[in-house]
């Protein structure tokens, strides 16, 4: 806050509060995160942990009922937070693209996928007919599907579910945005599909210098994709950091239990942890850590006083008042190693 | 029937699956229309065995489910449960059979499957009461302890599906299948629609199932490495054929067939230590196009994407016995349908990463 944001800072959210309910509960409390050029940053939770709405709210579209209560959403730098429906609309396609989890139901069932995307191209870049159907036949191939030319008439009950995301990809950077935020675009893919997809948003991006913000609920997708990772619970930032960081010094209970439940990958048999307990109902008020009543380490100082996000290194943040305990990781080890 | 399961087991595990699946094939539509869904496959569950069935979208994996459960009708082969025929059954000796509720199935998507007006204890009862036979008291004693076993409390009964969690939803759909006291559980994608720790827990649920109830469970999944913690046996589909058939940890440590391998080696992992990469694996602009010959219905099925494909491959290979000292290590057979099950693994460590 203090001083120029760099100069390559794509989105910036900075202390966002999200009321649902028509203002009866906030969901979405003090989040703050940043995006740059070139970088793909993950968002991780459980559902209802707030990262759907916090992207919503950084592409203007939250949903009926929902409205920013606090904060300030910043686009190139940009204040969009109170943007007019009109002025999102410009912004949509060609500043930040969105790709969302089942890709069939975004597109019309009866229109060629081809004459879809070079829709959006006539109505954004006001292309010709001719123009578009070149530019689409050239994202195709841009987005790694064989024989454009075909695909191009064909309808989507005849693609894939890999060929739908890419068609989606396609329309989310058909107007070349500097922004893809990707909610869930991977989790209704075949394993084989969702490697590949993993591996077709890394090209775009070192292509491109596109910035992507991508949600999962899966911390292992977002090892073998993202550079960054903010780590939600219950409609807050719980920590956030380098990927490496996150994953080899995980330093909040529950990234740590996060951890111990994603797949290893490592195909030996072994004890299937849970993370015992449910999390809070949305919008309920607790005082202390909000992650207390399910942690292993929980102490009598979680609960007393709100706590705040602490820096721990450069770049990494946890909001845990034992992240500095070196018995912590034991702690959560044994706990739930016991359960 | 869990007594006879428990009792069976004692007297001949190896020797006789509870449920057998002989070479069979399935046509879906007609015409132009017929389109090959499954191709002579084999598949025998035991008593208290969990058989994890893996394979991508369009393989087979559900039709294979609902041939065993009678929705679909075999082209050709048969379906044997505890010695009796059932793919042969018509008319009212299927609706008896199904009545009994021997092979029970859990749905994919909790929150489509289950009837979003009915409460828990309609949907868990509801079976039962269909079967007859039980007064109103009984049933509800059933429902209780089908709810019981898959840890949720009666408490949850005078709830609709929207009103509970996922994850209690997932375990709805289990205790329904358990108020039937089945011989035999087919679970369809149980944990894809789940978060990682939810999945975790209905994993151990049914592994805990298995342990107690002595039940075998098939479990229908895309993802071999939910299978990796629970499951005894892995059998691999892939376009409607079984290409690897083993022991998990036999399969998983050293797979015979390179779609199993290119299946472990896309699984996202939080650890980057994979013995082969995913580039090892998929076919790449450096790889000779793929040969007409290749391409036919009678070649391979996997022929065209592997990397590793020969003019040999332009006939589908059988399931063979794997070879070699790991092979025997078991005792449990371990077969794989690849002309070149010995030579690729050498060949894909070769490959650029």
């Amino acid at each position: 806050m203090t001083g120029k944001p760099p100069p390559d800072e794509v989105l910036r959210i900075e202390d966002l509060n999200v009321a649902v309910h028509d203002g009866a509960a906030t969901a979405v409390r003090g989040i703050s995160l940043s995006v740059h050029t070139g970088e793909i940053v993950g968002m991780v939770g459980e559902s209802g942990s707030g990262k759907t709405l916090t992207c919503r709210a950084a592409l203007g579209v939250l949903p009926k009922g929902c409205h920013i209560e606090r904060g300030t959403i910043s686009f190139e730098r940009e204040d969009v937070t109170q943007l007019s429906p009109r002025g999102w609309q410009r912004l949509h396609g060609t500043g930040i693209g969105a790709v969302f989890q089942d890709p069939s139901s975004y597109l019309t069932p009866s229109l060629s996928v081809g004459s879809q995307v070079a829709e959006v191209l006539r109505v954004k870049q006001k292309l010709s007919r001719r123009a578009a159907h070149d530019k689409t036949l050239e994202l195709f191939t841009a987005v790694g599907l064989r024989n454009p030319a075909l695909v191009f008439h064909q309808i989507p009950a005849e693609l894939s579910g890999g060929m739908l995301q890419r068609v989606m990809i396609a329309i989310a950077i058909s107007c070349e945005p500097r922004l893809i935020i990707a909610d869930e675009a991977t989790t209704a893919l075949d394993v084989t599909i969702q490697a590949e997809i993993i591996e077709l948003l890394k090209d775009l991006r070192d292509q491109r210098g596109l910035a992507v913000l991508f949600v999962s609920h899966d911390l292992a997708v977002i090892r073998e994709l993202c550079d960054r990772v903010v780590v939600f619970y219950a409609g807050e930032v719980v920590e956030s950091g380098s990927v490496e960081e996150i994953i080899e010094q995980p330093r909040h209970p529950y990234t740590q239990a996060l951890l111990r439940v994603a797949s290893v990958g490592d195909y030996q048999r072994r004890e299937l942890e849970v993370i015992a307990g449910q999390p809070p109902r949305v919008g309920a008020e607790i005082t202390g850590c909000r992650f207390a009543q399910r942690c292993p380490a929980a102490i009598d100082a979680c609960r007393t006083a709100p706590i705040s996000l602490a820096k721990l290194a450069p770049g990494h943040q946890a909001r845990c008042v034992r992240a500095n305990d070196p018995e912590l990781a034991g702690v959560i080890e044994a706990e739930m190693a016991a359960r | 029937m869990t007594a006879q399961a428990a009792d069976r087991s004692v007297t001949d595990a190896r020797a006789t699956p509870l449920l057998s699946v002989e070479n069979v094939d399935v046509v879906l539509g007609r015409g132009w229309r017929a389109n090959h869904v499954l191709s002579g496959v084999n598949l025998a569950v035991r008593p208290g065995e969990i058989v994890g069935l893996v394979g991508e979208t369009g393989s087979g994996k559900t039709t294979l489910a609902r041939t065993i459960v009678g929705l679909v009708r075999p082209r050709s082969g048969r379906v044997v449960y505890d010695g009796a025929e059932t793919s042969r059954l018509r008319g009212g000796a299927l609706r008896r059979e199904r009545r009994q509720g021997h092979v029970q199935l859990v749905f994919q998507d909790p929150l489509r499957s289950l009837d979003p007006d009915l409460t828990v204890d309609q949907i868990v009862g509801e079976g039962l009461r269909i079967r007859g036979g039980l007064d109103p008291a009984e049933v509800k004693a059933r429902v209780i302890e089908a709810l019981r076993k898959v840890g949720l409390d009666a408490g949850l009964l005078s709830r609709t599906p929207g009103q509970i969690s996922g994850g209690q939803r997932q375990r709805v759909s289990i205790a329904r299948a358990l108020a039937a006291d089945p011989g035999l559980l087919l679970c369809d994608e149980p944990v894809s629609a789940l978060d990682a720790s939810n999945r975790n827990y209905i994993l151990r649920l049914l592994g805990d199932l298995r342990d107690t109830l002595n039940l075998p469970i098939v479990i229908i999944s895309h993802d071999l490495s939910s299978l990796a913690g629970i499951a005894d046996r892995v059998v691999v589909l892939y376009r409607g054929r079984i290409v690897e058939d083993g022991p998990v940890s036999q399969v998983f440590s050293a797979p015979k067939h390179p779609y199993t391998a290119l299946l472990m080696a896309s699984a996202p992992s939080v650890k980057h230590d994979r013995p082969l990469s995913v580039h090892q694996l998929r076919r790449t602009d450096a790889d000779p196009a793929v040969g007409r010959e290749l391409r036919v219905a009678s070649a391979c099925v996997f022929a065209a994407r592997c990397p590793f494909a020969i003019d040999a491959c332009a006939v589908q290979p059988d399931l063979e016995p794997v070879a070699g000292p790991a092979a025997n290590a078991g005792g449990d057979p371990w077969t794989a349908a690849c002309h070149r099950r010995q030579e690729w693994p050498a060949l894909a460590r070769d490959r650029k990463q």
